[in-house]
């Protein structure tokens, strides 16, 4: 009963820790996917008195991602009804050429602000429409629930490893005796602190294993319960293959250090 | 015959050498001799004991044992050192999860040798001090003074060239005692270990050769 005590003492925190990581790196992924949908349904409008290509326009600004040229005849359907054909022509051969334009990436509105005034500056260009407004609203409400995520997540992530800490000094006060014995004949720290580096790479293992249980069944089983389409379509961002492999290892770094602390902090003193 | 302990102008002291427990103290115990140690409660006996086996690091001064200059020494130098050392204690220090057997040959096993050669080391160390059917007891069910006879085979498990015993007998009854020290005997005359004994009394018992040093005012002085 001890021995189990013991063990999920040491489990609990170190799984609240990997559940912060995981819910780090599913955030990351759904953050990015975001970003690239906002980016994807975002487009400024350029207007110039010349014809400009994409690569002059990525010499003027290297954010900019695609530009697509809004022909005149599109813009004239709408205004043109009426009109003679040669006053429609000489419409057609005054206006200036319209783009518009997308992002290479995702930006923040101070970025935003500067292509503006890059784009502005340029001679060809006669006006820039951001809609900066609706852009930057977007931003922000998702920066912010970015920032409390990451806030959430380091505060869990700090407490949790606290306890395991807590938790390994424990351990550490059990053997102590064994330890210094040992140390007193002469074994190296790997031999005298052997027994606690196992149990606590088999924690490691164990709670890995728990948080990819979690996610595993969020991705293939509660998503479709819940009938979360949001979910349901982001599936494959929840918990991917190479997470095992992040959270063990971050699992094994956690649990040696831990061990050290203990090791060390439990050597022999000159009284 | 060589020196296999050598303290020159040695100073010993806690706190960075505020509080000073010997001091200047300059002696020898050549390889082979049986040694004792003596002085009153608080003299310094047991810090003497632990710098032989570098717990406590010289503050001034000079130590060598087993060719192994202290002051200074590193850390895996230390080690490599200790295992040519046995330790008895008067609290005996046995792990008491381990069992008995596995006790006794905790040198043999920091020392790297093969399963199979420490149990057949653990039933001959068991043999030798009389406790060959308490191999896989552990040392909590047993009385003081077969624990500290375990801790004597444990001391002897690697035939090291020094034993430290810190008080081997203080909690030990007369009879226990006895048997105690005869192992210590034996070590000494038949396996030609050099032994440091660390107590109160010397036993009357005692019937081999030794030298005897005693700790008075921080100094070290060999009683003749």
């Amino acid at each position: 009963m001890k021995f189990i005590k013991d063990h999920i003492m040491f489990i609990l925190p170190l799984v609240a820790i990997l559940l912060g990581i995981e819910f780090f790196l599913v955030f990351d992924r759904m953050t990015a996917s975001y970003e690239q949908r906002l980016r994807e349904g975002y487009s400024m409008l350029v207007v110039s008195n010349e014809p400009v290509t994409l690569q002059e326009l990525q010499s003027i600004n290297k954010n900019i991602g695609q530009s697509t040229k809004i022909e005149k005849d599109e813009i004239l359907k709408e205004i043109s009804l009426g009109q003679k054909p040669e006053d429609i022509k000489e419409i057609i051969n005054t206006l200036p050429s319209f783009y518009t334009i997308k992002l290479a990436k995702y930006l923040d509105t101070s970025d935003l602000d500067k292509l503006q005034k890059d784009l502005s500056a340029n001679k060809k260009i006669k006006r820039v429409e951001t809609f900066g407004s609706s852009y930057s609203s977007n931003y922000k409400l998702f920066s912010f629930i970015k920032f409390i995520l990451k806030v959430f997540i380091v505060f869990m992530s700090v407490v949790s490893l606290f306890l395991v800490i807590k938790q390994m000094e424990v351990w550490g006060y059990v053997h102590r005796e064994r330890m210094q014995v040992m140390e007193i004949f002469g074994a190296p720290v790997m031999l005298r602190s052997g027994i606690l580096f196992k149990v606590a790479i088999v924690d490691a293992f164990i709670a890995t294993a728990i948080i990819v249980s979690i996610f595993l069944y969020f991705r293939y089983q509660l998503a479709e319960i819940m009938e979360l389409d949001i979910l349901v379509n982001n599936s494959q961002l929840l918990f991917q293959p190479i997470d095992a492999l992040i959270l063990l290892f971050c699992a094994i770094v956690i649990v040696v250090i831990s061990v050290y602390m203990v090791v060390f902090s439990s050597r022999e003193k000159e009284a | 015959m060589a020196n296999i302990i050598k303290a020159t102008d040695l100073t010993l002291a806690y706190d960075r050498g505020k509080n000073e427990i010997i001091k200047n103290a300059n002696f020898s115990i050549k390889k082979g001799e049986f040694v004792f140690i003596t002085g009153p409660s608080g003299s310094g006996k047991s810090t003497l004991l632990k710098s032989f086996y570098g717990h406590l690091k010289p503050a001034g001064g000079s130590m060598i044992v087993g060719g192994v200059e202290l002051s200074g020494v590193s850390t895996s130098k230390l080690q490599e050192l200790r295992t040519h050392m046995g330790m008895v204690f008067q609290d005996y220090k046995l792990i008491n999860e381990w069992t008995v057997a596995k006790n006794v040959v905790l040198p043999l096993m920091i020392a790297g040798y093969s399963l199979d050669v420490q149990q057949t080391q653990a039933q001959r160390l068991l043999r030798h001090v009389k406790l060959t059917e308490y191999g896989n007891k552990h040392p909590f069910e047993l009385s003081g003074g077969e624990q500290q006879r375990v801790g004597i085979a444990r001391a002897l498990a690697k035939n090291p060239m020094l034993i430290l015993a810190d008080e081997p007998t203080g909690n030990l009854d007369e009879y226990s005692s006895n048997v105690i020290w005869d192992l210590m005997e034996n070590a000494c005359g038949q396996l030609e270990t050099t032994v440091v004994v660390v107590t109160h009394r010397i036993p009357t018992i005692f019937s081999l050769p030794y030298r005897h040093f005693i700790i008075e005012n921080k100094g070290v002085y060999e009683v003749h």
